[in-house]
């Protein structure tokens, strides 16, 4: 097992549960509300779980996997069903179908914990790959610098957000240096390495403002949280926006909802 | 000793032993690690020499040429495989021991030693034991000349590795000895060569 | 900033030439790796994967190949020898240069004699002993410790250098690299002229043909099995492959991912004493197969880490290693490779060490750059979670507790609850909250606006209009 594997033979329907990600549920209304009305424009139903929480990625990350473990247990009962899971987030996707397989090696309910996992997707993964389209009709003029977070690295959505952003009208994917470099986030890492992490985010901000893009996006609030929150504190104003956002946005640009 | 050996067996037992199962190896035939750069396109020689001086190394095509480059690198003592001595005239003002005198270690400037074969994939000079006249010849010298037949040379390192027989001691030798452990500058001649020729007859 | 990890406090307070050093050459050698292994291959990530299937089949079956090569060996003349922990490859070493009236020892570079601490051992028994790799060499007179698994003395520039050389009588001030390495070439050609013994790790063992591999640039260890009598290889027992053949794919992996060159300078297979026509070379050869540890890691679930080559490319890459240097790892293997191996290597003082494995943003970069594939990020992983279960301080300090959190996140109640009563932190000035991680997370970052259930409001209102 790798951190970069994803799951075959994903479930592809377009009546979907939504995971919102406790981070959006919590601080980032707007990109869930995204997430919904891109999957909306798309034909998609929509339920969403009221019991939801989170992942469990942040005790796992942390080393206490039994806590991680109570909350994934948590996940699963909340997701029953056999529709696809879509998550706005990489790293939660990730969560989903790959750490918590680790966190349950040795635990009787693995298969349920599997059976999760092999219905769950990333946002962008499940448009491109999921539902089959590779170009997005919507309109817009701005230059952005995208953080690919590392739970895509090497995955299906890497590929899946530059293909759709890219075929967006006006849209330019800048080039920097150092792109697939940690922000330095890496859950509780960012607090109990507090310097460390902070130098990481110092050099992100660098390479991502560099090329002086209009927008700065990322497929992940968490890496977003933290350099954003950087960004925030040397009063950098970049606009930042999560993926669902743009592919939102460029929809009303065009007039498509 | 003997008590090690049955320690570490049996640690290595226990351990494995609760594995529900065991990684195959895998069958890598398809894939074999040959580099872009073995350009199929020219002869085996060309690419070995090639790629020998992209390795830093140098060749020379003829007695003519080696003389005249022991000569611009002023050096004009060292030794010489005594089963090669014939291949420098007496006249061309190089002089040489054939049987080497570990007191002139630091005397000789170039030593002279047959390659067993050369791979053109890497530039890389294949020396054996057993045909090799002295290991610090080839190694001690500021030059290095390992002298080869074109014929010899292989293609790719598998098939220098499939050739190795039972000779106890090999090098692939791959252009002069480097060194970039000070603030990651690289330093040719460290401990071996400083210059490493090919021969080629 | 405050901090209680010991490799964030060593980060915080690393010297800037260091750091400047470390963080420069790393990149340097990533970059390069990258760039050989692009125009060398069409997949490279293939290779990569089908050499850590042979190395992980490998250690999965060592009992079968460590005595295979152990038979090949001793048909090759070889005297084999077993050590179960540092102290027995020691008392090896020792016993092997006495039985033969030896005194002196150069030394080609080796992290197995690294991890059991040779040298001290050898030079309180009245032997000298002599390491031949330049930056083995200046970490030797310096009394410091290697701060790379490739290339020692990242950790030092030119003037440190050159300050060493004056201060051992090798000549006056000079920090020119290249005057250096002449003074050390010198130097220490008459170390190996004079030597009874030379020492050298082993690479890769083949079981096959009981070939030991090693792979040196500078040449010195071809120099330490020429002019000397006995050859002593002192080799972990996961340094197996299965075949000779094997060999062509990991010597083409090991020196793209270490120094981005396309093959070592010398990769020398040495499978016993000099032929009998050969004036030079030693008489006689011993290979100490070296466990220190290694049986347990394989007992562990951990055992990936036995695929390692010690290529150094998950240093390089690190964004920790890079921030913080390999000396913050306070053991012989640094990064994120160390961040796993040195724990488990630790014996008694595994809890010492314990907190290493949570020096990762998990990034993954360590991954997609071994040659062998290792899952360093998951191995890191059960490492962090086998800390917290047996309650060490050391590792679990500085990361908050999370227990309190999963019975919020697994009481759906108590989250919508925590949800709606969040928006009172947007009144608050949230730099007083006075939790240590709050106060860390704020000292460089700010807050965002707490939005709780407003989604979920709008999703509902929008579902009955």
């Amino acid at each position: 097992m790798s951190l970069l594997h994803t799951p075959p033979n994903r479930p592809a329907g377009k009546s979907i549960q939504l995971m919102t990600t406790c981070l959006c549920d919590a601080f980032y209304a707007d990109v869930a509300q995204a997430t919904v009305e891109v999957l909306e424009y798309l034909g998609c139903d929509i339920e969403l779980p009221e019991g939801q929480t989170c992942c469990g990625q942040p005790a796992f990350n942390g080393g206490d996997w039994k806590s991680s473990r109570k909350v994934v247990r948590h996940a699963v009962r909340t997701f029953l069903g056999d529709k696809p899971v879509i998550v706005p987030s990489g790293s939660c996707a990730a969560m989903v179908f790959h750490g918590s397989l680790l966190a349950f090696e040795k635990e009787e309910d693995l298969p349920e914990v599997e059976a999760l996992g092999n219905r769950t997707w990333e946002l962008v993964d499940f448009i491109v790959n999921g539902l089959g389209i590779d170009s997005w009709p919507g309109k817009l003029y701005a230059a952005i610098s995208f953080h690919s977070s590392c739970h895509l690295r090497g995955s299906n959505s890497a590929e899946a957000i530059t293909t759709l952003l890219s075929s967006i009208e006006g849209l330019q994917l800048l080039e920097f240096e150092d792109k697939d470099q940690c922000c330095g986030f890496g859950g509780t890492f960012a607090v109990s390495f507090p310097n460390v992490s902070r130098e990481m985010g110092t050099l992100k901000i660098e390479s991502l403002t560099a090329p002086e893009p209009d927008i700065v996006a990322s497929a992940d609030m968490g890496c977003m949280m933290h350099f954003g929150g950087m960004m925030d504190k040397q009063g950098l104003n970049v606009k930042r926006l999560h993926v669902a956002q743009i592919l939102r946005d460029s929809l009303k640009n065009a007039g498509l909802i | 000793m003997s008590n090690d050996r049955d320690t570490i067996f049996a640690s290595i037992k226990s351990a494995l032993e609760p594995l529900p199962e065991r990684t195959e190896c895998p069958d890598w035939a398809d894939i074999l690690p040959v580099s872009k750069k073995m350009d199929t396109s020219v002869s085996t020689k060309e690419l070995f020499v090639r790629q020998h001086v992209a390795a830093s190394g140098r060749a020379c095509s003829s007695v003519d040429e080696l003389i005249q480059l022991l000569k611009d690198e002023d050096c004009s003592f060292g030794y010489c495989d005594p089963e090669l001595a014939n291949l420098i005239p007496e006249d061309a003002g190089i002089q040489f021991d054939t049987d080497y005198d570990m007191a002139k270690v630091d005397e000789y400037k170039f030593g002279i030693t047959k390659a067993s074969t050369a791979i053109a994939e890497s530039g890389t000079i294949v020396l054996k034991d057993g045909e090799t006249s002295a290991r610090l010849a080839a190694l001690a010298p500021w030059i290095h000349i390992a002298v080869l037949s074109e014929v010899d040379i292989v293609s790719t390192h598998l098939e220098a590795i499939q050739q190795m027989a039972d000779d106890p001691y090999i090098v692939f030798s791959t252009g002069p000895s480097k060194t970039a452990d000070i603030e990651g500058i690289l330093i040719e001649g460290v401990h071996g060569p400083g210059i490493q020729v090919a021969l080629l007859l | 900033m405050k901090s209680y990890q010991p490799i964030d406090i060593a980060a915080r307070d690393l010297n800037p030439d260091i750091h400047k050093a470390t963080f420069e050459s790393s990149k340097v050698k990533t970059a390069k790796r990258r760039a050989i292994l692009e125009a060398d291959y069409d997949d490279a990530d293939k290779l990569r994967e089908t050499a850590g299937l042979i190395k992980q089949h490998t250690i999965e079956h060592l009992d079968k190949y460590l005595a295979q090569a152990e038979e090949r060996m001793r048909e090759n003349g070889v005297q084999v020898h077993f050590a179960v922990d540092a102290d027995a490859a020691n008392a090896a070493v020792l016993k092997i240069m006495q039985d033969n009236g030896a005194k002196s020892m150069v030394k080609s570079k080796s992290m197995a004699t690294e991890e059991i601490f040779l040298n001290p051992y050898l030079e309180k028994n009245g032997m000298e002993v002599v390491e031949t790799d330049l930056g083995e060499f200046i970490v030797q007179i310096d009394d410091d410790h290697p701060s790379h698994i490739v290339t020692p003395i990242i950790h030092k520039n030119r003037r440190d250098v050159a300050k060493s050389f004056e201060r051992e009588g090798l000549g006056e001030y000079n920090d020119d690299p290249e005057t250096i390495t002449r003074r050390a070439r010198k130097h220490l050609r008459q170390k190996y002229l004079d030597a009874d013994v030379g020492l050298t790790g082993g690479n890769f063992v083949s079981a096959e043909s009981g070939r030991v591999v090693v792979c040196t640039n500078e040449g010195n260890a071809r120099f330490s099995i020429s002019a000397n009598r006995i050859h002593i290889a002192v080799i972990g027992i996961e340094k197996l492959i299965p075949t000779d053949r094997d060999l062509s794919l990991f010597l083409n992996l090991l020196s793209r991912s270490s120094t981005g060159q396309q093959l070592t300078v010398y990769n020398q297979f040495i499978s016993g004493p000099r032929s009998a026509n050969q004036p030079h070379g030693p008489e006689q050869m011993h290979v100490i197969f070296l466990d220190n540890g290694r049986t347990e890691v394989l007992a562990s679930e951990c055992t990936e880490i036995l695929r390692c080559i010690r290529c150094g490319a998950c240093l390089n890459v690190c964004p920790v290693f890079r921030q913080a240097g390999g000396h913050a790892y306070r053991a012989v293997y640094p990064g994120p490779v160390g961040a796993v191996l040195s724990p488990l290597l630790a014996g008694n003082r595994y809890p010492e060490l314990a907190d290493l494995p949570k020096a990762s943003s998990l990034c993954g970069a360590c991954n997609e750059v071994c040659p062998v594939n290792i899952p360093i990020p998951e191995l890191l992983l059960r490492l962090r979670d086998r800390a917290k279960r047996e309650g060490i301080k050391k590792a679990t300090k500085g990361t908050p507790a999370l227990g309190l959190w999963a019975t919020l996140c697994s009481t759906p109640a108590m989250w919508k609850t925590a949800l709606s009563m969040g928006h009172t932190m947007n009144y608050i000035p949230t730099e007083m909250i006075p939790h240590p991680s709050a106060k860390a997370w704020q000292h460089a970052r700010k807050l965002p606006k707490f939005q709780g259930g407003e989604f979920r409001k709008w999703f509902k209102n929008r579902k009955q209009s």
